[in-house]
This record gives C-alpha cells, structure tokens and sequence, in this order.
C-alpha cells in the first residue's frame, strides 16, 4: 500500500507541475492517434480538437478578468496588517499595477511554465501547484476505484434488466435507481457512514494507512454513477432491442447470448461511452462532500476553502484544473464515440451515401 | 404437384393483450411445395406475417399458438418451446429478408462481418478464409460490384436497394430450404423494387429454394409467385394458383382485393375501395369474418364459418356462394373483365 502510494504521490506531483504541458500533450497525442489510425475521422478530430483549444482560451481568459475584479486582499497575504504604501508596494511586486494586456501576458507566460503564483491565505507563500499535487493523488486513487466499482455495478446491473424486463432484476436496479435519485445524497451517505463503521466496527474517519477505511467512501462514491450508468444502459438496450436489425439477426439464428453482447449491448453502449470519460475525470478530482464527511485530505475540499478564504491564486489554479478535466473529458468522450461509431463521420466522400 | 415441404394444420394462434385475447390466426391451413413460390396476399392486420413469424418462431413473447401444427421435415414447429430448438430452424432452414432495408442492418458493423456472422453460426466447418470467400461470393451473387471493396463498408454506406441486396446475401448465405421475403420491396422505390425482385426470382430459382412472398401489393404477386393464399381475418380464404387467382377468383373478398388493383381502375372513375373495416378479432367471429363488409353476403353467411369448397386440385374457397343451394352470383365487372383477360396486368 505503502509503495502504491508514494508511486501515486510522485505521479500527483509530476501533473501538478506540469498539468499544461500535459493537457496539451494528451491533445495532441489524441490527435495524432484519430490522425493516424482513423484517417475518415481526420477532419472531425482536429476539428474537435480547435473547440477544445478555442474553450480552454477562453475559459483562461475568463478566469483572469474574473480574478483581475476580485478585491485587492484575495492576493496579499497578512492584508490587515500592513499599511497602505506597504499593500501597494506588494501589488506592484506582482505585476498588478501594469496595464492589463500586460498583466494578461505574464499572466499568460507563467502558465504555460507550470507557475500558478503563491498562496496568500490556505498556506502562506507556498506554490499553489505544490498544495495542489498534496491533495490530488488521494483523490486520484479514491476517484478511479470508485468510478470502476461504478462500472462494475452499474453495466451488469443494467444488462441484466433489460435482458429481464419485468422480472427480479428489473424491479431490483429500478428500486435501486429511484432510491438514489430521489433521496438526497448527504442522506444515504451519512446513513452508509454511521452504520457501515458501526458494522464493520472501525472509525468514521478515513486513514490512509488502514484499508478497511477505504471500502465505505469508495462505496459511496460509486453508488450515484453506478445508478445513472444502469439506468441509461437499460434504456438504451431496451431501444435497441425493439429495432428490426435486431429481428434479422435473431431470423438468421443468432443465439439469444451472443444477440445481447454481440449486437444489442455493443450498440446500446456507444451513447453512453461518450460520458465515461468526463465523469471518470470528475470523480479523480474529489468528491467535494464524501471527502470532508470522511475528513479524506483530498482536493475536493480545497476549493471551498481557497474561496473562503479568498485565495486567489489557489482558487485561479483550481478553476481552470477543474474546467481543464472538462473539456479534456468532453474531447476523449467524443474521440472515442467517433471510433467505435462509424456514422460519425463528418468528412463527405463522394459517391457513396 | 410434389411434397409438400411445410404443412400448417388448424393453426390457431392467439395474442394476450392488456387482459384481452386477440385471435391472430383462426384455423389457417396450408401446405408450401417444395420449390414453389408462394404468395400470401391480405390487407394490414390479415395474419400474414404473424403466420410466417410463427415458421421462425419470431413472435412476440405475448403471442401463443393454441392449437394446430407447423409440420417441416417431421418435426412440428408449432410444439418448439426452446430457443435451442429454433436455432436449428433460423437461418439454416427457413430464413427471412424483412421489408425495411433500411433498419435491418446493425449500424455498428460492416457488412462483410453481418453476412460472416451467418455463415460461421450455420457452418461451423469452414475455416475463416473459406468463410470470408464463400462471403465475398454471397456479394457478388446479389449484384454487388467490388466485393472485396464494399465488404469492410457500414450499412450507412450503402443505399437502400444496396442494402436490401445484403439482406438477401444474409438470407441466402446459409443455403435455407425456405425463404420468407416479408413485404420485401415496401420501403424501396418503385425503380429499384423491379430489380430486387428479379434477384430474388433468379436467385430462388437457381437454388431451388421455396419462396415464400408476403405482401400487399398484388402488382408484386402478379411478377413472382406460382400460386397464391388470400389471407383474411386470420384465415386463408382462397387459395390457388396465380392463374386462378387471378382469371378465375371465387372468394367475394378475392373479388374485392383485385378490383381495388389501381392497373384494373378505369381513368376519370373512383379508385375500388373495400368499404367497412376488418373483422374485430378480440370478439369472437360468427360465420364468415367478411360478411358485414360483403355486398354479396347470404344469410348463412353470419351464422355459419364456411368451410372450404374445392374447385380444383389446386383452388378452393371459403364461401357459402359455392355451395349447390346458393343463389348464382355473378361477379363484379373488372373481375369479368379479367377472366376474360382483357386487361394487362403488367400494364
């Protein structure tokens, strides 16, 4: 466990410092990839690929004007303290007297060198990215199992009632489905936490080091996605069923096994697999209220805290890491549809249609 | 004319729905010849392609047959409960080419892969190559230039007439004894319908497979089958061959689909239609089901379900008009007209 975690921490802290790079790395590979091995998807790729880019600019840009209009404290640390010359001093220390096209600029060059500026209240003086690469890997971990236990909840699941609508497993995963949407998540998972420690007799607290603690926010976790991948994956098999190419294929004797996995679950996944990204991206980046009900040192929490303590830098830093998740998200969601669905094709050949 | 390949006894198949029963089939007979092309002919909601469904076992879970046989090689097909059974029937004895093209094919994969599917689960000894040669074939066979090309396409590469010639691939790769084209040109334009249907016909023809066409469009009929069944409120009410049918109709409602023929309509005069609706088959059907729409109906006719009157070998009817006690009624003009062959069917 131990070893696994310094690996992830390592891991955590090399994104942290160079998330940019790597965000535009992972775009271009991907890029490269639909360039090279799906010539027709081509045009489509890189045409995605300037929406990503164009978003993240603006989404960049948007969040510097924001952050320019916040009140001067949110960048100076221990602002009560000092005198007015002192604060001014201070502002012009960080380039924010300059005009603001040059402010956008520097603004501009230290990101792309990985630089976020230094906190002011959370931990003062401190680089924000290494904050940051603290409490991500944490989050990192607990994010991935819980979104494969989601996984492997919520496809069988779903699988199994539209094979059997109607029947046990319909009634089951329908009860489950409407039970977590309709009662509010801070409810079932206080409940999980108070009774499940109880169960398991352990503290309601999270440590790293014991496992034991790990099974119940993970399970928690997973219960929301797990209930919507159900939920839409029966949807989704039930349409698919009823289409008439499901018909021949059942006239031409295919066996009812291989009709649900060869034919019907294959097709009714490729609308769903465009979200399977994006929210695996989401759940690496914490679970805001799983994470201070089990006090996990994640990265869910910091945001709230750098708002509320009106941290600038940390709050730009983790604005744009979260809408970076976003539409990193989005693109591979839709690269990936674009490969496994051959009628997204947006390049026109001629002849043939 | 030789053995029959299939033999429908006193098929009665009902449907369960919403608390009430639906009589789909009322005691249809029927024998398939082997090598014949056999047309079944009706208006919506006749019964003809729940009969066919029920040769595959295709019918919705809510549908039971309750009583009657499907007789095919000594086995009866109206007794299959398990899927296992059926499998030996789909595809590798009786196999189906539905009427929309369009949707028929699995969006999500390419063609070659659609027709290699059949032929893997219905020859299990060939190896991969001589699978994917004997597929490449199948494409040629249906007309379909550059196989080797078209073969790694997706459905929505093709055109409709295109993809219908897949179906037929599909159909056909696994060498069926019976094929059931299920209003097989409905949803091609009128272009295209003419060769799909020649294809058919030869490709029928040259491997001595029995064919079964079901539609409404007697046009159809007219161009492919040997013989033809009219289907009415679950029962076949006349059967024979084309020729039959055709010049010498006997059943009023064989009367009335063949005057609604839009080729056998007079220019400047109201279109033939059949006035009334069809037979409520959630209640039970007193005498003959097309009596309240019958302009020829006797009295008998709501009191008693005629039985079936033979003409020929080969024609029989069910109505009381051929029984020796009923009045003679002549049949409508356009049907004269056609016993006396004065009019172009193909025109």
């Amino acid at each position: 466990m131990n070893r696994l975690w310094q690996f992830f921490e390592a891991c955590g802290r090399f994104i942290s410092a160079h998330w940019l790079t790597l965000v535009i790395l992972i775009v271009i590979l991907a890029g490269f990839f639909a360039l090279m091995a799906w010539r027709h998807l081509v045009k489509y790729s890189l045409k995605r690929l300037g929406a990503s880019v164009l978003t993240l600019l603006i989404i960049i840009t948007v969040v510097f004007v924001l952050l320019r209009n916040m009140p001067e404290e949110g960048f100076i640390e221990n602002y009560d303290k000092l005198s007015k010359e002192q604060r001014l001093q201070k502002l012009e220390s960080l380039g924010l007297t300059k005009p603001i096209y040059e402010q956008f600029w520097n603004f501009l060059k230290n990101l792309f060198r990985g630089d976020f500026g230094k906190s002011t209240k959370y931990s003062i003086n401190r680089d924000v990215m290494k904050i940051i690469a603290e409490k991500a890997p944490l989050s990192m971990i607990l994010g991935v199992i819980s979104m494969a236990l989601s996984l492997v909840m919520g496809i069988p699941l779903g699988a199994a009632m539209a094979r059997k609508k109607g029947k046990f497993w319909d009634r089951f995963g329908t009860a489950f489905i409407v039970f977590i949407n309709a009662v509010p998540a801070a409810v079932y998972y206080i409940f999980i936490q108070l009774y499940g420690t109880k169960l398991m007799s352990i503290d309601l607290t999270f440590s790293r080091g014991d496992p034991v603690t790990w099974i119940l926010p993970i399970f928690s976790m997973s219960l929301g996605s797990a209930a919507s991948y159900a939920m839409w994956l029966r949807r989704y098999m039930l349409d698919e069923i009823n289409k008439d190419y499901i018909r021949l294929a059942r006239a031409k004797g295919v066996p009812g096994r291989k009709l649900m996995f060869r034919h019907v679950f294959r097709n009714a996944f490729v609308p769903m697999i465009q979200y399977i990204p994006a929210s695996l991206l989401y759940t690496v980046a914490g679970s805001l209220y799983i994470e201070s009900l089990y006090s996990i040192p994640g990265m869910g929490g910091l945001l709230v805290q750098a708002i509320g303590l009106q941290d600038n830098p940390l709050v730009q830093a983790l604005v744009m890491i979260y809408s970076c998740i976003g539409i990193v998200g989005l693109l591979l969601g839709d690269l990936l549809m674009a490969t496994i669905d051959p009628r997204i094709n947006f390049v026109k050949k001629g002849g043939v249609r | 004319m030789n053995e029959p390949i299939l033999s429908v006894k006193d098929l009665n198949l009902k449907f369960s729905l919403r608390g009430q029963t639906l009589h789909a089939l009322r005691d249809v007979c029927l024998d398939v010849y082997k090598g014949e092309s056999l047309a079944i002919v009706g208006e919506s909601g006749s019964g003809k392609s729940v009969l066919t469904k029920c040769f595959l076992g295709l019918n919705d879970a809510n549908g039971y047959i309750e009583s009657g046989s499907i007789l095919y090689e000594g086995m009866d097909l109206a007794a299959f409960k398990k899927e296992s059974e059926w499998l030996k029937i789909r595809g590798r004895e009786i196999a189906m080419v539905m009427q929309d093209p369009m949707t028929s094919l699995n969006p999500l994969r390419t063609i070659g892969a659609q027709i290699l599917e059949s032929i893997n689960l219905h020859q299990k000894n060939l190896t991969p190559a001589q699978a994917k040669t004997k597929m490449l074939d199948m494409l040629d066979q249906v007309g379909i230039y550059d196989p080797e090309k078209r073969a790694k396409q997706y459905p929505h590469e093709f055109s409709g007439g295109m993809r219908q010639r897949v179906v037929i691939a599909i159909a056909l790769a696994c060498k069926p004894k019976i094929l059931i084209c299920d209003e097989p040109t409905t949803a091609l334009d009128v272009t295209i319908q003419a060769q799909i249907l020649k294809l058919i016909k030869t490709l029928v023809k040259e491997s001595g497979i029995t064919a079964i066409y079901i539609t409404h469009d007697l046009g159809v009929v007219a161009n492919v089958s040997t013989r033809i069944a009219v289907m009415y409120a679950g029962d076949i009410v006349e059967i024979g061959t084309s020729e039959e049918i055709f010049y010498d109709p006997r059943h009023p409602y064989t009367w009335a689909l063949l005057s609604s023929l839009p080729q056998l309509g007079v220019k400047g005069e109201k279109l033939y239609s059949i006035a009334g609706t069809q037979a409520n088959l959630f209640a039970r059907v007193e005498g003959d089901a097309f009596a309240p729409r019958n302009p020829y109906a006797l009295k008998m006719d709501y009191v008693k379900r005629p039985p079936y009157f033979e003409l020929s070998p080969t024609h029989k009817a069910r109505t009381w008009l051929l029984d020796a006690r009923a009045p003679k009624v002549e049949p409508p003009e356009i049907i004269r007209k056609l016993s006396r062959r004065e009019v172009d069917l193909n025109g």
